[in-house]
């Protein structure tokens, strides 16, 4: 079975001034369906750029991306798009939900981009929305709902399209430890579910969650190893 | 197909995303609507008030009279020389025209001059109009009370007159002038009668005159008296239609030219124009007229667009971050791209939608109170409505395309 993700000598740089700043520099890396990645590094470690890259958000300055057995490399602005709609959900640090626009809503922007009605919208929203607990907070717009609830919506629309992978930068940024054991646990029952999950976070603890651990350090991987005590929440957390 | 699809419901998806930007920034959206809002009043306005002078211009020219050509005799500059050159008209000049110009129902002559009117210890000061009974005829023109001037009045250089409307009501104010003596530059006169009401055109009081037997005029008030003793100041002939109209006009110049003995190669002593040249004349000022105003009210169209063109700019970039977002989710350039124009195209079908609105008020307003007629068309409200979008599109294209061209992830870096 072909990798999900496979990157080779991945290099994205940037000109400031006269300097050249390799962010990422030369990574090759695999993950396959069904791992839960934790990215780990200090800030300016290159571990943002390279999710920002594997994520089609960011182009590649040189080097191979390949998504489920596509070169991005040689796609189009469109055609990027549609990988993120259809293949990638992202949940961000700040949840960036749109403000004064109810949760249902929020969770069914994607699904404006992959041409559903609005019917099927809201049916696929609202069925995502109770998996992740938020049955009775449908029309509650984000500033009616608590941070763990509306990085719960972000998962939801993350979820909607039915992704093969979730990419989180620092999802646990902004919660407060209660909090981010529940989210982790969501993480950790979609991942059960079949999902793949690749993480991005400075905080070790929350790196245990994960099934393996990538350690970044000025633009290179220099640490790839399974994590051995794996946390695990309990169910009902 | 599914893209195809996905376009069609997208539409209907950026027009919601639209009202609900534009109804978070209220007040901001309200004022940004209101320079389309005054751009499309203006326009239609000016359209329609130019349509309106169209209307009054084809009004006064029926007031002249319709199908009626114009002899006026050229002064001469030198004082002197042959009756070829001097320019003359005399009453056997119109006897002449009526009897051998194919088409001439009647001719009428006329004489001018400013005169001085007391009555009642009121004085005016107005045009005495010196004619002969055709002129009713030729100038569509009638007694309203009373009775018009006669051969009889005429033959005896009666001294009766036929008031205007303003006279009648500057000199008797609601009394019936018809029987009440008047004094014309001092000469006494009797009122037989008092004109209808032919309103005003090109802003001339059409009813701010008397009229009098041009035999009259001629011996009672005139102080310097004409080159002979039947010359006179204008011809007005009436023809039956605008076809004999057409041909009349040359045949009074052949017969006039004979008449006076003008060599070729000389120009004629005297011009003929026609209502139909006077009516195309006036017809094309007023199309300039409209042109200027529409000219100078798409300025205020053009500033409200631009007004469109900022406040798109200062959304695009309030929403970066809201931009990157959506492309994280997937949205195309296309799909941002068409959110920020069907933005702008609502503001403006909104503010275009109010200041037609308000144009018609206005247009209404203008009808009653200033008895003008400003028509504003179906074509033109639904041109109106369809222009505002396009003004949208244009002036929000920009800012659209600026959005639409951002990184995905520096718009989603943005604060």
């Amino acid at each position: 079975m072909t990798p999900l993700l496979e990157t080779e000598n991945l290099v994205k740089s940037y000109v400031m001034g006269e300097e050249v700043i390799h962010a990422v520099n030369g990574v090759t890396l695999s993950i396959d369906h069904g791992e839960f990645v934790a990215i780990m590094g200090a800030s300016g470690s290159g571990k943002s750029t390279f999710m920002n890259m594997i994520g089609c958000l960011d182009i590649p300055t040189s080097g191979n991306l390949r998504l489920d057995g596509t070169d991005t490399g040689q796609l189009d602005n469109d055609a990027l798009a549609e990988i993120r709609n259809r293949k990638i959900g992202f949940v961000f640090q700040q949840f960036n939900l749109l403000a004064r626009t109810s949760a249902v809503d929020n969770v069914a922007v994607p699904l404006i981009y992959a041409g559903l009605s609005r019917p099927e919208r809201q049916e696929k929203a609202i069925d995502k929305l109770r998996a992740m607990g938020l049955g009775d907070r449908l029309q509650n717009s984000p500033a009616k709902l608590s941070g763990g609830q509306q990085q719960r919506v972000a998962i939801a629309r993350a979820l909607v399209t039915e992704p093969l992978m979730l990419l989180a930068d620092e999802p646990t940024g902004a919660l407060d430890t209660q909090t981010s054991l529940d989210i982790m646990t969501i993480f950790q029952q979609l991942n059960d579910d079949g999902i793949t999950v690749i993480l991005v976070t400075h905080e070790r603890d929350i790196a245990e969650y994960a099934k393996r651990q990538v350690v970044f350090r000025d633009g290179k991987v220099i640490e790839d190893k399974p994590v051995k005590n794996r946390r695990r929440a309990p169910a009902n957390a | 197909m599914r893209r195809l699809l996905a376009s069609l419901s997208g539409w209907g998806v950026n027009v919601a995303i639209a009202l609900t930007a534009l109804r978070v920034n209220l007040m901001r959206s309200i004022l940004t609507a209101l320079g389309v809002m005054i751009g499309v009043f203006s326009v239609i306005l000016a359209v329609a008030i130019g349509a309106g002078a169209q209307v009054s211009v084809t009004e006064s020219i029926g007031a002249l009279g319709t199908n009626m050509a114009i002899v006026v005799p050229q002064p001469d500059r030198r004082g002197g020389g042959p009756p070829s050159e001097r320019g003359r008209l005399t009453e056997r000049d119109i006897r002449q025209i009526v009897r051998q110009v194919p088409g001439v129902f009647s001719a009428a002559p006329q004489l001018r001059s400013t005169v001085q009117i007391i009555a009642a210890g009121r004085n005016t000061s107005t045009q005495a109009v010196g004619t002969t009974p055709e002129y009713g005829a030729v100038s569509n023109i009638s007694a309203e009370e009373g009775r018009f001037i006669e051969d009889s009045d005429v033959n005896s250089a009666a001294r009766n007159v036929v008031i205007g409307r303003t006279v009648a009501g500057d000199l008797f104010g609601n009394f019936d002038p018809v029987g009440e003596s008047i004094r014309i530059d001092r000469v006494p006169f009797t009122v037989i009668g008092v004109l209808e009401s032919k309103g005003s055109s090109f802003g001339t009081d059409n009813d701010d005159l008397v009229i009098m037997p041009i035999s009259t005029l001629r011996q009672r008030l005139l102080t310097t008296p004409a080159q002979g003793p039947d010359d006179i100041s204008i011809a007005f002939v009436g023809f039956d239609d605008e076809a004999a109209l057409i041909a009349g006009q040359k045949e009074i110049k052949a017969l006039l030219r004979e008449r006076y003995r003008v060599p070729d190669g000389k120009i004629n002593p005297f011009t003929v124009r026609t209502t139909t040249e006077i009516a195309e004349v006036t017809g094309e000022a007023t199309q300039i007229f409209q042109a200027l105003l529409v000219a100078i009210a798409s300025i205020s169209l053009l500033v409200g667009g631009i007004g469109i063109m900022n406040i798109m700019l200062v959304s695009v970039t309030e929403r970066t971050r809201e931009i990157g977002l959506r492309m994280a989710l997937g949205a195309r350039r296309s799909d941002i791209r068409n959110q920020f124009l069907v933005e702008a195209a609502v503001l403006c079908v909104i503010g275009g939608g109010v200041g037609l609105m308000l144009a018609k008020v206005a247009a209404e307003a203008f009808k009653r109170f200033a008895d003008f007629p400003a028509p504003i068309g179906l074509g033109v409200a639904i041109g109106a409505i369809l222009f505002s979008a396009i003004i949208g599109l244009i002036f929000g294209g920009y800012p659209a395309i600026r959005a639409s061209r951002l990184s995905p992830i520096e718009a989603l870096r943005s604060e």
